[in-house]
Order: structure tokens, then C-alpha cells, then sequence
């Protein structure tokens, strides 16, 4: 009996450390995805025309298009994963995704957890409003009821002014930028907090909505994000984002689905 | 270059062929309650049986299955979806969900088969066995057959509550019912008739069940 | 000999990984961080406060409203039967998360715009009606038929007779059930994180996504949660005990 729960129990050490020595006997990210033949790429899929559902329900957007040319470039199959705001940097940290193209503003306080790539978009805070909820300047969003996603950097830095407004309580966050639009289309809120890019396809969408003003803060350099330490998986996260710029696919998808000419992914005066 | 940002629909109306998106969808919430139900029916019993039969079975596997039915059943499935990537073995949100419902039907399922197999009378199983059955043939011919009944209504509504409670799964991204109105509400901006159409779906499930086990356990009761 | 200590050996072996898994978890790409939790303690505690609240009004709501809906479906006229009959399997045939999406966006599209909290609110309290309501209706049914008739030849009123004699036999019987539904009311009010509202979930949420330790934050929610059941749990045999003394 004493020789069997020995056995057993041996059995159980080496199937711990088997799985604890798997995940990082000579890990790299840029081995694994090559070996798996797979990229599991995280996106967000209510933030049209970045990332959204076309009228067969499948992915597709800017990001969408980044993620199958991210997959080409390595050479193997590109699988889509929709998140939602909030869950976007702990499936990098938990390991669900290999990578992710998600409108993911390269703050300080995120890169204590997850690794960034260079720019690879530049986007600004716009509101979002009601038509007739007279907002007109940002100081105008005092005192009104505004709805957020969950998890984002607008939530973050909207909270800091209600703070200093002791309006805390008048913000409602939300689980999708989708819900924030119904939210605001509905009258549950006299404004949200968005992304210039998307203002057009959602005004378009709703009547009973308008383009805002400019959020203050600054605008958004956003990056792909994966694991921390993986760093020569991030190095070849920056050649890539170079890439697209260099053979001129950046400017074209930007044309395709935001419209225009894509923002120079420069940021000024800073040498990088 | 056909398509440009003026031309694309990035909001597209409710289309007859989103019904089939429902109903492909509506296949994958039958798929994950039938897998877990059926599952965790059988393990229910046989925790119901360990609780039963034995002591320490009820302070040791009576209090792991307690938090199953004392911690909401969302966190249960964000916290084991994100514990196994951890380890570094990624589960698919359909593993994931599946094995997290057939534990939370086993232990809900437990406490009905335990109260099944009591409501046989003590003299009854004294009865058999003073018969010359063995301990299974009692089992099998007298337990079974009383407490199977007696557990019925009850062991309904835990499957009708779990077959509810798999639109959770959606949190986890599997594309069951929920999930699938939760992409038409975003792509088409019209809640209320989405809304509408999965909560019949739901309801033309649940209530019939409901009703034929309230029947059941009527005529039952006069045999 | 060599082979038990070689068992030994590996039985620490085992016990330092399963040790570091759960602490800081050398072997894994991931290190456990307890600290942010542990700051948002006192958050989570006024968090669980607003779940408690929360479940505790939604039930007294849901008592309210099974009591009227089972003394309709028993004796009220035709279109009154109807309505409680369809509320009651409406709130037990569809899943509560759709019940809280509809009070939510659903009848936003109406233009009945409600706050968070009414959301998760009016959906929990509908839902606890609709299964209440059942029991309150098996209570009310098992309560023998003579004892009505001899409150009313007592001289009760009908409305005396109900509120002294009938109500409280059915409260006795159905505490069990009550009880139950109250830890489901808890347990319910979860989905309020799906629906913008800040109680537990919503909070373990907001601050899981700002530090990104989900598990962690997750798994303390987990025991608030169970502490909370427990403690209601408790309270209700506590109040069984004074309140049911025969």
C-alpha cells in the first residue's frame, strides 16, 4: 500500500514538472507559433472599421487584415480571437493568445505586465454624443451621464476628470464599445467615449447620434502587444509593423476601411 | 481595389440567414448541456452514493462540492478558462465550459441522488436484503427504481438550471445562443427582436420539459 | 532503501512545485501577484456590500411579487391568471443573464432607459418572483381548506384571515426554498458585471482589467462569494430559530 501511494505519488511529481518544465524548456514565443503552425491572435470586434463582423458574421477589419498578414509572414494559420475590452492583456498574461491586435494604447502602467511593439496605428478620444444632449466642448461632459468600455484607457483617463468633477458616479462602463453606442443611441447616456475612427461608421449607423468633442488627453499610439519577456518575438513584432508601412499595406488598409491617408506613425520630437 | 471605406457596411441589418447563425448556434448550447448534463448526472450519483454511504465522504467531498454551489457559476468558469493557459495548456472555452458545467451538475446533482436514495424507507432495503439480494441487486432493483422517482422533479429542475445557465459559457467567447444574439445585437443595433427570438428559443426548450416532468410526477404519485 | 528515498526525494520535489505554483510560480511563464489584491481588499469589501444589497432588495421585491402573483394565479379572475402565469414561466424558462439583457437593452429600445443597478434589480426581482411564486402556491395549496373557513367564522375578514392565519403557515413552509433562493439572488447578482453594474463581479472586473491579475483578483472574489453564502446561510437558520419556535 505505502510502495503504491509512493509510486502514485511519484507519478504525480513527474506529471507536475512536466507540465511546469514544458512551458519554458527553451521557450520562445517565435519557436512555439512556428512549430504549432498556428497564431492565435487576439482582437477586438466591436470597434468598426478596426475590428467588427461583416454581414456573414465573420471577423474582419483593420486589425482583422494585421492579424492574416502577421500569420502569412510567418507562415502559418491565422486563428481569430474576439475580446472583449477587459480581457484583451490578461489573455496575453494567461497565455491565450500569442498576440494581440487590439487598439491597445502603449501606456506605462500596461507595459509593467505585457510586451509592446512600436505604433502600428495612431488614433485620438473622440465622444460620441446624443444629438440633442447640448455637448458641445469637453467641459460641457461635466454633469452628464457618459458611458465607457471597460478595461480601456478613455475609461481610465475619463475617471481621472470625473474624480475631479465628483462625478464618479454619473460613468457607466460597459462590456463593448457596441453596448456604449446603444447606450448613448438609447438615451441611457448623454455621451461615450470612442475613437475618432469610429465615429464615422457609427454616426452613419445611428440617427440619433453625433460626432463629439475631442477628448484632452493624449492622443492614442497604439501598439501590438504580447508576452513580456519574449523579447525576440517583439523584435519581430516591429519589423513587421515596419514592414507594413514600408511595402505600403499599412496605407492601404487604412484607405480600405478607415478611408484617407493613415496617420505617419511618427511621434514628434521624440527619437525612437 | 472594389471595396473602400465609403462602400463597406460595417452595421448590416437582421438577414434571413442570421436565423441559421441562431440555429447553428442553438445546436452548440444544446451540444454543452446534453454533454454536461448527462455527464454530471452519472457523477452526480455516484457523489450522492459516496455522500450516502460514507462519513468522510460527506465532510471532504461534501465541502469541495458546496463551493460548486456557493461561488456564482460565471466566476467559476473565468477562473478555470484562465487557470489552465497558466500551466501552459490553453483550453478551448468549449473544454473549458464543458467541464466546469459537469462539475456544477454533479453537485447539485449530488444532493438530489443523496435525497433520492433516503427517501427509500430503511425497512424496505432491510426487507430486500432479508430476501438474500446482494448489496448491488438491491441497488439496482429497489433503490433505483423508488429513489429515481422520488428524485425526478428535482433532478429536472438542476438540468432545466443548467441548460439556462450555459448561455454563461458565452463569457468565455463559445458561440452558443447567447453569444451569438450578443454579435447580431452589435452588427445589427436591434436588441429587442434578437432578444426576443433566443428567449423563445429557450423557452420552447425548458417548458415542455418542465411540464412532462410535472406530469410524470403527478401520475407517479398515484401508482 | 535507495528507492524510498529516491520517493521521498521526489515527494518534496513535488511539494516545492505545487508550493511554487500557487506562490510565485518559478516554473511557469506566469508569477502569481497577490499584492494588487490585497490593496483592493477594502474595495471588495464595500463591492460585496453592494451585492448584498443588491440580492436582499431584489428578494423582498420578489417575495412581494410571488405572494401576488400566486394569490392571482389561485384565485384571480381569467386575464389575472394569465398574466401571473405567463410572467412566472416566463421568469423559469429562459435564462436570467437574457432576463437582465432585456430590462437592460431591450426595453432600452423602448425608450425606458434604467440605471445599472435597477437593471440588475427589476431582473433578479422578476425572476425571484417567478420562482417564488411556485412555491408560495404549493404553500399555499398544502394549508388545509378548513382553516380558511373557520378564520371567516371566527369573524376574520378575508384580508385577517390571510395576513394572521394563511400567510405565516406559508412562510413556515417555504422557508427552505426562500432561503435557497436568496444564496441564488447572490449568486444571480454576479451577472450584474455583464450589464455595467459595479457590485462584486463588476468591481473584480474593473480592477482586474486595470492590473490584468484576473485569476487572482477572480479566485478572491470566489471566497467573498462563498463567505457570503455562508453567512446568509447562517443568519437564515439563526432567524428560523426565533422566528419558528413551536
Amino acid at each position: 500500500m505505502k510502495l503504491l501511494s509512493n509510486k502514485l505519488s511519484a507519478l504525480a511529481a513527474t506529471a507536475v514538472m512536466a507540465v511546469s518544465l514544458s512551458t519554458n524548456a527553451l521557450a520562445d514565443k517565435l519557436d512555439d507559433v512556428i512549430s504549432e503552425g498556428e497564431l492565435r491572435c487576439g482582437v477586438v470586434l466591436d470597434f468598426p472599421p478596426i475590428g467588427y463582423r461583416d454581414a456573414n458574421n465573420n471577423p474582419a477589419g483593420f486589425d482583422v487584415d494585421y492579424c492574416r498578414d502577421l500569420a502569412t509572414a510567418l507562415d502559418v494559420d491565422a486563428k481569430i480571437i474576439p475580446l472583449t475590452w477587459a480581457e484583451r492583456l490578461p489573455a496575453i498574461v494567461n497565455n491565450r493568445t500569442d498576440v494581440i491586435f487590439g487598439g491597445t494604447s502603449d501606456s506605462l502602467q500596461r507595459a509593467k505586465t505585457v510586451g509592446f511593439s512600436i505604433p502600428y496605428a495612431i488614433y485620438y478620444a473622440q465622444a460620441i454624443i446624443g444629438k440633442d444632449s447640448g455637448i458641445k466642448t469637453f467641459a460641457d461632459m461635466k454633469g452628464k451621464r457618459i458611458a465607457g468600455a471597460v478595461g480601456t484607457v478613455p475609461e481610465k483617463e475619463f475617471l481621472k476628470y470625473a474624480k475631479k468633477w465628483g462625478t464618479e458616479s454619473l460613468y457607466q462602463g460597459y462590456q463593448s464599445e457596441n453596448e456604449v453606442f446603444l447606450a448613448v443611441a438609447q438615451g441611457k447616456a448623454d455621451a461615450g467615449l470612442t475613437t475618432n475612427t469610429t465615429i464615422k461608421p457609427v454616426v452613419g449607423q445611428f440617427s440619433s447620434l453625433a460626432a463629439g468633442p475631442r477628448m484632452p488627453w493624449t492622443t492614442d499610439y497604439t501598439s501590438v502587444a504580447g508576452p513580456r519577456k519574449d523579447i525576440a518575438w517583439l523584435n519581430y513584432l516591429n519589423l513587421f509593423v515596419t514592414h507594413q508601412v514600408r511595402s505600403g499595406r499599412y496605407q492601404e488598409l487604412w484607405g480600405k476601411y478607415v478611408g484617407g491617408e493613415a496617420p505617419a506613425l511618427r511621434i514628434p520630437n521624440v527619437m525612437y | 481595389m472594389s471595396e473602400s471605406a465609403n462602400t463597406i457596411q460595417f452595421f448590416t441589418g437582421f438577414r434571413f440567414n442570421d436565423l441559421g447563425f441562431l440555429a447553428e448556434a442553438a445546436g452548440n448550447t444544446l451540444l454543452i448541456s446534453v454533454i454536461s448534463i448527462s455527464i454530471g448526472s452519472v457523477l452526480g450519483c455516484l457523489f450522492g452514493w459516496a455522500l450516502h454511504v460514507s462519513v468522510l465522504a460527506r465532510y471532504i467531498l461534501g465541502s469541495v462540492l458546496d463551493i460548486f454551489r456557493s461561488v456564482p457559476l460565471i466566476i467559476q468558469l473565468l477562473l478555470f478558462f484562465n487557470f489552465f493557459p497558466i500551466l501552459g495548456l490553453p483550453l478551448e472555452p468549449f473544454a473549458a465550459g464543458c467541464i466546469v458545467l459537469i462539475f456544477y451538475t454533479s453537485a447539485l446533482v449530488a444532493q438530489v441522488a443523496r435525497g433520492g436514495i433516503e427517501a427509500v424507507p430503511d425497512s424496505m432495503r432491510r426487507a430486500s436484503r432479508s430476501l438474500g439480494m446482494s448489496y448491488l441487486q438491491d441497488m439496482r432493483y429497489v433503490v433505483w427504481p423508488i429513489g429515481a422517482r422520488a428524485m425526478l422533479p428535482a433532478w429536472t429542475g438542476v438540468a432545466l438550471g443548467v441548460l439556462k445557465d450555459s448561455a454563461l459559457v458565452s463569457v468565455l467567447g463559445y458561440l452558443e445562443l447567447l453569444r451569438a444574439s450578443q454579435i447580431l445585437i452589435t452588427r445589427t443595433q436591434e436588441p429587442f427582436i434578437i432578444l426576443a427570438i433566443v428567449g423563445a428559443f429557450y423557452f420552447a426548450l425548458s417548458y415542455p420539459i418542465g411540464k412532462l416532468s410535472a406530469k410524470l410526477e403527478q401520475r407517479w404519485q398515484y401508482d | 532503501m535507495l528507492d524510498a528515498s529516491l520517493n521521498s526525494d521526489i515527494q518534496l520535489k513535488l511539494f516545492i512545485s505545487l508550493a511554487s505554483l500557487l506562490s510565485s510560480g518559478t516554473h511557469m511563464d506566469y508569477t502569481f501577484h497577490w499584492r494588487p489584491v490585497i490593496k483592493a481588499l477594502p474595495d471588495l469589501f464595500s463591492a460585496a456590500l453592494v451585492t448584498l444589497e443588491a440580492a436582499v432588495l431584489s428578494m423582498l421585491l420578489g417575495i412581494i411579487f410571488g405572494l401576488v402573483l400566486a394569490l392571482m394565479r389561485l384565485h384571480g379572475s381569467r386575464p389575472l391568471s394569465l398574466f401571473a402565469t405567463v410572467w412566472i414561466e416566463l421568469a423559469r424558462n429562459t435564462p436570467a443573464l437574457l432576463q437582465l439583457f432585456f430590462f437592460g437593452f431591450g426595453l432600452g429600445a423602448f425608450g425606458w432607459h434604467l440605471t445599472p443597478f435597477t437593471i440588475v434589480l427589476c431582473g433578479l426581482a422578476f425572476n425571484n418572483a417567478g420562482y417564488l411564486a411556485e412555491n408560495f402556491r404549493g404553500g399555499f395549496q398544502a394549508i388545509p381548506a378548513p382553516q380558511y373557513k373557520a378564520a371567516r367564522s371566527l369573524g376574520m375578514s378575508a384580508t385577517q384571515t390571510y395576513t394572521r392565519i394563511i400567510i405565516p403557515q406559508v412562510f413556515r413552509l417555504v422557508y427552505y426554498p426562500m432561503t435557497n433562493q436568496m444564496v441564488w439572488a447572490v449568486l444571480m447578482s454576479s451577472l450584474g458585471m455583464l450589464v455595467g453594474f459595479r457590485e462584486l463581479s463588476g468591481e473584480t472586473q474593473f480592477l482586474a482589467s486595470n492590473t490584468f491579475r484576473l485569476f487572482e483578483f477572480f479566485l478572491a472574489a470566489a471566497v467573498f462569494y462563498y463567505l457570503l453564502v455562508k453567512l446568509i446561510l447562517l443568519a437564515a437558520h439563526l432567524l428560523s430559530r426565533r422566528l419558528f419556535t413551536y
